[in-house]
């Protein structure tokens, strides 16, 4: 799995962090999502799915490999 | 629109743990209904999931109003009751407030917050606990000794405005958020503005860590943020300090309570399942005793077959959403199980809750905490017996009496 956050979409809302903060950061500055693990390991994958549902602005991508 | 036929708000539920029927029954018949708000108004309110999170992602939809005077109101209460902000720049306006208060709320600094918030609760139940010891065999009030107080003391913190002034600015947040508040509300509403501009003219000498610092700093650079928007900000954010994460754990502790099986389970690993025991809570407890969350056509739309005219008031149910059992399967049962919870307790879209994080910092940090120190805790009155505060924009309860 490819995890990818569009910048310029996101709100700094952090639902991404708080559903899996091994994944997904914030910056200190703006709030705007820092992807800190692109692979994640299957381990995290239904983390990731659910974050990206809960995006309330559809900013983050998954590609599955 | 005619008022003819369609349902009046409030309506009547049995008691805080549930809402009402009627909700469920209006989604059946469509996901778009016209209802009757508390100011005797005309608004859609919108019951399906789907067309909720629809709802609160299309830009077309906004707080403001082309005519504000003439706009549909949902209450009488000075606050989230009509149009909010400047019709003609409202994107750009919220965009300036995203960023402004996005460092505040963005997860390092709720880390960094984290400690803090544990002692704070710890001091709390100490409250608790010395309350029941000062009175065995009776019960004891859970709202003022924790639910009502942990938020406040933790948005004071992150405000930057001083503990010491909570009396006066809870009875003023109490007068503004009273549906049928009027003119009480209004006058109450231009004294908290009173306040927080006094605290900013502070803040002004003296920068602080805190929102309200940033906020000045703001200002400083762009002038078209007046007083005027800082100090409705500011006694906005304060404000929602104290109704809605207040609710959520006065609303969490009688979930975990009214099945006591329920609550040996949680007991048995808090740290575990705080997660999404706090997901669950936050799906099922209903919060708003106006329907919804207001929109506003800002032009002519169809959303599932309806068409809902350019000044048109929509009321987005996220508490109707959240039981939609198109989405959440037995969607009133209560199952710390469920996995992916997507709730929308929140709300969705670009003007999804900022203090969102702040919520559930909180959250997770107390009902680990508060049944850690008292896992044997029992309600004292059956939830029927705990009375909804439907006259409060953020319903809620007033008292959650319980023995330790
Ligand atoms: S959930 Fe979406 S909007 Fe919120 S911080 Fe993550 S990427 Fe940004």
């Amino acid at each position: 799995m490819k995890v990818t956050a569009d910048t310029g979409k996101c709100v700094s809302s952090g639902q991404c962090v708080l559903t899996a903060p091994d994944v997904f950061d914030q910056r200190e500055e703006d709030g705007l999502v820092v992807v800190i693990d692109a692979e994640p390991p299957p381990a995290q994958h239904a983390l990731v799915r659910e974050s990206e549902l809960q995006c309330p602005v559809a900013a983050i991508r998954l590609l599955d490999a | 629109m005619t008022t003819t036929e369609a349902p009046h708000l409030p309506f009547d539920r049995r008691n805080a743990l549930e809402i009402a029927p009627l909700f469920a029954k209006l989604r059946d018949r469509g996901p778009l209904s016209k209802v009757v708000t508390p100011a005797g108004d005309l608004a859609w309110l919108v019951t399906s999931y789907e067309h909720a999170r629809e709802v609160f992602r299309d830009n077309r939809f906004g707080r403001s109003h082309p005519e504000p005077d003439t706009a549909p109101r949902i209450s009488d209460a000075a606050l989230l009751s009509g149009p909010t902000g400047e019709f003609d720049h409202e994107e750009r306006d919220h965009k300036r407030l995203r960023r402004m208060l996005a460092p505040a709320f963005s997860a390092p600094r709720m880390r960094a917050l984290g400690d803090h918030i544990n002692e704070l609760t710890e001091s709390c139940l100490d409250d608790m606990r010395a309350a029941q010891d000062a009175n065995p065999g009776e019960p004891i009030d859970l709202t003022p000794l924790l639910a009502f107080p942990l938020p406040v003391m933790v948005i004071c913190e992150l405000l930057g405005v001083p503990f010491e002034d909570r009396d006066y600015f809870g009875s003023l947040s109490e007068r503004i958020s009273i549906l049928d508040g009027g003119t009480d509300g209004e006058t109450a509403m231009e004294e908290f503005k009173a306040y927080t501009l006094a605290l900013a003219e502070k803040k002004r000498e003296d920068p602080q860590p805190d929102v309200i610092s940033d906020m000045v700093a703001v200002q400083a650079e762009d002038p078209t943020f007046t007083d005027d928007d800082l100090a409705r900000q500011a006694a906005g954010l304060l404000f929602a300090g104290h109704e809605t994460t207040s609710t959520r754990i006065a609303l969490g502790t009688m979930f975990l309570l009214s099945d006591l099986e329920r609550r040996d389970r949680f007991v048995a690993d808090p740290e575990g399942q705080v997660q999404q025991t706090v997901e669950e809570i936050l799906r099922l407890s209903a919060t708003s005793a106006t329907g919804g969350l207001l929109r506003y056509a800002r032009e002519d739309v169809e959303i599932a077959g309806v068409r809902i005219a350019r000044g048109e008031a929509v009321l987005v149910s996220s508490d109707a959403a959240n039981r939609d059992a198109s989405v959440f399967a037995d969607p009133d049962e209560f199952d710390p199980t469920r996995a992916p919870n997507v709730h929308i307790a929140f709300g969705h879209g670009a003007h999804v809750c900022i203090g969102a994080n702040l919520a559930r910092t909180e959250l997770r940090t107390v009902f680990p905490a508060l049944f850690r120190r008292f896992p044997r805790m029992r309600l004292a009155v059956g939830i029927d017996e705990i009375v909804v505060r439907n006259d409060k924009i953020a319903g809620g309860v007033r008292s959650v009496p319980v023995f330790l």
